[in-house]
């Protein structure tokens, strides 16, 4: 069991942060490879400019008309993009993991901050199955896949959520927890996922064809 | 322009007042002059619906209610179409041909002047006359015209009836080409751009065979080959060569097989040298950036706006192109720029060898002619074409400058 | 053959009714595969089906929020299924997908603009419109306009002679207001070539009247030309035909080449615009047009500011002014057109959303150029655009674009709004002072 558990915190935390990094630097890298061999025409129309004032348009919350018509949805997006990256990189337990291993180590949050944003990101999950279960034009979308998507990025949270609060068998929670973070890991160049690099290209494109092109606004 | 020795090339200045000319009509259009320089023509307005063509000062006979289309043609010679009790025809040198229609547009001459030709319309039926000889067939519509070296017509014609958004008569093939207003049994979806090879024995054409497929014919049969594309074929030597789009690249086939090794982004206009042994054409290497190809090799230059055309010089040994960058226009010689930039260019001229390039310019408003990319004469107020002697070492310039027309031999 | 629920026109379902199961997958692989890239394959992987673009698409909130006609509906029920079946689709499938693309989406690309991801989901319309089109299954009408493009060049089937006869006729009877008034053909080296679309000589001459009495006025230097290659619209860029629209686009700008111009001018069309500065010119590796092309709005502008047109009353009626989508998400004139407007009428009115967000008048794209058989839904998907412009209870509605003039006409009848339909140079030439310009006076 021991051993098991060595694996899954040593090395297969190695492998799948290879995989996620790794994963998506080489679709990256077949993203451009491809526009530059079948579509040379994109390169001539996007600039950096172009690129990161649409990008960065997009950052700013509320900023762009369409998602001030969308508050609710855009809120809950938002906060939960940045709690997704902000909890894991920075609670306690995975700094002093990250400072046993290497011993480098940065500010943690509060774990009661930690633990509500923890809520937020269960939250905003389940506000957006509802969406999907509900909402007409949402629900004519989704498929199976995207409900499989939800439930990835929820198991991690929600074990960890458990495990903090040690309800059930802390141990099992635990090694779910790994595991279901490893998997969401791994299966990130995978998936739609990827749209956590994806997007910002095909933001890039547009933004360059609406500022670089048409002169115009794309937010 | 075998005739330019037969030039005056000796007299330094010649001048016509021009602008006196406003003075005595209601309004006189825009000049044209000959290609040596000996006359300047406009149409002027006389009166509410009448129209006279003035030259040198002098008015042909005869007023037209309407009058358009002057040029000035290889041969010197100066044409218009005029219309009198809405019946059109052609002045030619002041005379009118006997021929009348109910409308002539596509006014060409062959290039050594002997011959013109236009597309008439008459009765709603459309068709060719060349030197005032109508063809003997006409059609319900009729695109392309084309005029070979020798005086031959052919256009693509539409031989049977379509009815309004009737695109199932359209899909099974309305058009064909017509030779001096003869045609064969081939109907094409779309037929375009014809060419005659320099004796006008021989015809070839575009085609597109079905929603996709396009090819090329030569005297009316189709090659096997099948393509994506396809622009303009041209004969070089007794070769028919067309830049076609094979496998989602611009390529070069010669006589249904592959030519050129190379694929690019574009590849159209071609030119054959004048001994048919070299293959010149305008060529994008990559989307966006504009270049010349000569036998498959690329000029080690490039632009980002286009190249508008190319010219041998008549032994071959000298290629123009005139070209657009960054939003000016500039001349290129055997793969080197000039250093002159300007606002727009007109066509180059040159000797034999091509050691020498005449080209006129226009900057802010105000045309200059540059030789060998230094400037020579100008600024004037309305130009023609200059004009290299065939000994390279005079230049015939034309340009109107203070209201006067002048015919000026700039010794090099 | 008239269009039902289940059926549409003639050139459809003949065209579906030859096509063989071999040669559909075969074409839809063919287009899917090879003619798209990594920019396909991210439109299509990063897509999160979120459904945040449906309140982007007119089609969408005009049929009481219809998940079937917002964007990535109108993606799933095409793309994806080609995607997902390997291009094994049926004729039922495919008679729907020509419904989606050709009626049912005016690719006037709002939803970029509410993607998070800006994802050009026009373009995969117009990618499923090119399997149409290779299909031959495309619309009536629209395919009759692209027949004529690739025959004579232009349009409507215009004839070499009718085109230069009208320019004559216009210019003749232009003379009543300038004697000396000239629409002069072929002029070599003219500062300007002005070009319309084949609609004007067919339909409205008046328009190029007005254009030659604005020229002249104006003192310009110009030119129109007689040959082919006078006419800026294309058809063939919205049936997915590139081949023909890049002939299109490669002789309207050869045509201003020979003629040595120094710009184009064109009037008041949006997806003209959209052809000659955006689409017909990435056929022919012109990344950029070769020449400058320049809207009339942006034209009238130029007059107004630099003087060379003078208004001498200002226009009175309450007026408002509709953004086409091809000149302002496709060129960022909105503004632009606000200040001629301005400077011509006294009394104006915003409709929202406007200028980047406009809402397409409903016609573009090609769904106008589907003809009449489709008249009837275009007017019901469209709703939002009449209540739109019935919240603004303006007299006069200014729309600087032929798809948009003849849509928003239908609109406003439709829809019994009592509205005026007017372009911009309609009110210019009413306001503007019949004088020559001449410098310094």
């Amino acid at each position: 069991m021991n051993a098991f558990i060595d694996f899954i915190m040593g090395p297969m935390v190695w492998i799948s942060f290879l995989i996620f990094l790794g994963g998506l630097g080489y679709k990256l890298y077949r993203i451009i490879h491809e526009v530059r061999t079948k579509e040379g025409y994109v390169f001539s129309y996007l600039t950096w400019y172009h690129s990161l004032r649409s990008i960065g348009a997009w950052l700013i919350p509320f900023y762009p008309r369409a998602t001030r018509q969308q508050p609710f949805f855009y809120g809950a997006s938002y906060i939960f993009h940045l709690a997704l990256f902000v909890v894991p990189l920075f609670l306690s337990a995975h700094i002093v993991l990250v400072e046993e291993a290497f011993n480098v180590s940065w500010p943690a949050l509060n774990d009661t901050f930690a633990d509500l944003l923890t809520v937020v990101i269960i939250a905003s999950l389940a506000f957006f199955t509802g969406r999907r279960l509900i909402q007409p034009e949402v629900k004519f979308l989704t498929t199976a896949q995207d409900f499989a998507l939800l439930f990835i990025v929820l198991i991690p949270f929600l074990t960890g959520f458990l495990a903090y609060h040690q309800v059930f068998a802390y141990q099992w929670m635990m090694i779910l927890h790994i595991l279901s973070g490893e998997f969401m890991l791994i299966i990130i160049p995978f998936s739609r996922f990827s749209h956590m690099i994806t997007a910002a290209l095909t933001r890039a494109y547009t933004g360059s064809e609406f500022g670089n092109v048409r002169h115009a606004r794309d937010w | 322009m075998e005739e330019k020795h037969t030039w005056d090339w000796r007299t330094e200045l010649k001048e016509i007042p021009v602008s006196e000319w406003t003075s005595r009509y209601n309004w006189v259009e825009d000049p044209c002059m000959t290609p040596d320089g000996e006359s300047v023509a406009a149409i002027v307005n006389l009166d509410e619906m009448a129209f006279g063509i003035c030259v040198n000062g002098e008015l042909w006979d005869g007023e037209h209610e309407k009058a358009w289309h002057l040029v000035a043609l290889p041969g010197n010679r100066i044409a218009a179409a005029v219309c009198r009790d809405e019946e059109w025809s052609l002045v030619v040198d002041g005379q009118a041909w006997e021929n009348q229609f109910d409308f002539i547009w596509n006014l060409s001459a062959t290039p050594d002047g002997k011959h013109i030709s236009i597309a008439f319309q008459k009765d709603m039926e459309y068709g060719m006359a060349v030197d005032d000889t109508c063809w003997e067939e006409s059609f319900e519509n009729m695109t392309g015209m084309t005029l070979g070296d020798t005086g031959k017509t052919a256009a693509v014609v539409q031989v049977a009836p379509m009815a309004a958004a009737d695109i199932n008569a359209f899909a099974k093939g309305v058009f064909a080409v017509a030779q001096d207003g003869r045609f064969g049994e081939e109907r094409f979806l779309n037929a375009w751009d014809i060419s005659f090879d320099a004796t006008c024995d021989n015809l070839a054409w575009a085609v597109r065979l079905d929603r996709e497929q396009y090819s090329v014919a030569v005297n009316g049969t189709v090659w096997d080959s099948r393509f994506q594309q396809v622009w303009q074929p041209v004969f070089c030597g007794d070769a028919v060569v067309a830049p076609v789009r094979y496998q989602g690249q611009w390529r070069l086939f010669m006589n249904d097989e592959p030519f050129w090794l190379n694929g690019y982004a574009n590849l159209w206009r071609l030119k054959p040298s004048a001994d048919g042994r070299h293959l010149a054409a305008i060529v994008a290497q990559e989307f966006g950036r504009w270049t010349v190809a000569e036998d498959d090799q690329v000029w080690p230059v490039t632009w980002d706006t286009m190249v508008r055309d190319i010219y041998y010089s008549d032994d071959k040994d000298t290629l123009l192109a005139v070209f657009k960058d960054c939003g000016a226009w500039g001349l290129a010689r055997n793969g080197t720029a000039w250093n002159l930039r300007c606002d727009k260019i007109f066509t180059p001229d040159m000797n034999r060898d091509g050691s020498v390039v005449a080209v006129g310019f226009e900057n802010e408003g105000q045309f200059f002619v540059a030789v060998n990319d230094q400037v020579i004469a100008g600024p004037y107020e309305a130009m023609g074409d200059p004009v290299v002697n065939p000994e390279g070492d005079k230049v015939l310039v034309k340009g109107i400058k203070n209201g006067v027309y002048r015919r000026q031999v700039v010794t090099l | 053959m008239n269009p039902t629920e289940n059926t549409l026109d003639q050139a459809v379902e003949e065209g579906l009714e030859r096509l063989t199961q071999e040669r559909i997958t075969r074409t839809v692989n063919q287009v899917l595969e090879k003619e798209t890239g990594a920019r396909f394959t991210a439109y299509v992987e990063t897509c999160m089906r979120c459904g945040l673009c449906a309140d982007a698409c007119s089609f969408f909130l005009s049929n009481d929020r219809d998940p079937n006609r917002m964007p990535a509906g109108k993606v799933k029920q095409t793309v994806w299924e080609m995607l997902e079946k390997k291009g094994r689709v049926s004729k039922d499938f495919l008679r729907r997908a020509v419904r989606i693309a050709h009626l049912e989406c005016n690719v006037c690309r709002r939803c970029s603009m509410y993607c998070p991801f800006g994802i050009d989901i026009a373009y995969m319309m117009l990618l499923v419109r090119r399997i149409i089109h290779k299909l031959e299954i495309t619309p009536l009408y629209i395919q009759d306009t692209v027949n004529s493009h690739s025959a004579t060049l232009n349009q409507m089937w215009v004839k070499e002679d009718e085109w230069i006869d009208t320019l004559q006729w216009q210019e003749e009877d232009a003379r009543e207001e300038f004697e000396d008034l000239r629409i002069p053909l072929d002029k070599p080296g003219a500062d300007i070539m002005y070009s319309v679309i084949a609609p004007e000589p067919k339909f409205q001459a008046g328009l190029i009247y007005q254009a030659a009495v604005i020229m002249h006025a104006a003192g310009m230097n110009w030119t129109m030309p007689s040959r082919p290659g006078w006419d800026n619209s294309n058809m063939a860029m919205f049936t997915g035909d590139n081949e023909i629209s890049g002939r299109i686009a490669r002789a309207f700008y050869e045509t201003a080449a020979d003629l040595n111009v120094r710009r184009i001018v064109m009037g008041e069309c949006g997806h003209a615009f959209r052809s000659v500065y955006d689409v017909g010119n990435r056929w022919d590796a012109w990344a950029m047009p070769p020449f400058e092309v320049v809207h009339a709005l942006e034209f009238y502008h130029e007059l107004l500011t630099q003087g060379r047109i003078t208004i001498t009353e200002k226009y009175g009626k309450k007026v408002t002014l509709h953004d086409p989508c091809n000149v302002s998400r496709g060129r960022g004139l909105h503004d632009m057109a606000r200040e001629v407007v301005g400077m011509t009428c006294s009394d104006f009115v915003e409709m929202t959303p406007n200028r980047e967000h406009n809402y397409c008048c409903g016609a573009g794209g090609g769904v106008i150029n589907c003809g009449p058989p489709y008249k009837g839904e275009r007017m019901v998907n469209n709703r939002v655009k009449a209540e739109q412009l019935r919240d603004t209870g303006a007299q006069v509605l200014i729309a600087p674009c032929h798809n948009c003039h003849s849509g928003l006409e239908d609109i406003v009848h439709h829809y019994e709004l009592n509205m005026e339909v007017k372009f911009l140079g309609d009110i210019i030439y009413e306001t503007m002072e019949k004088r020559v310009y001449t410098p310094g006076v």
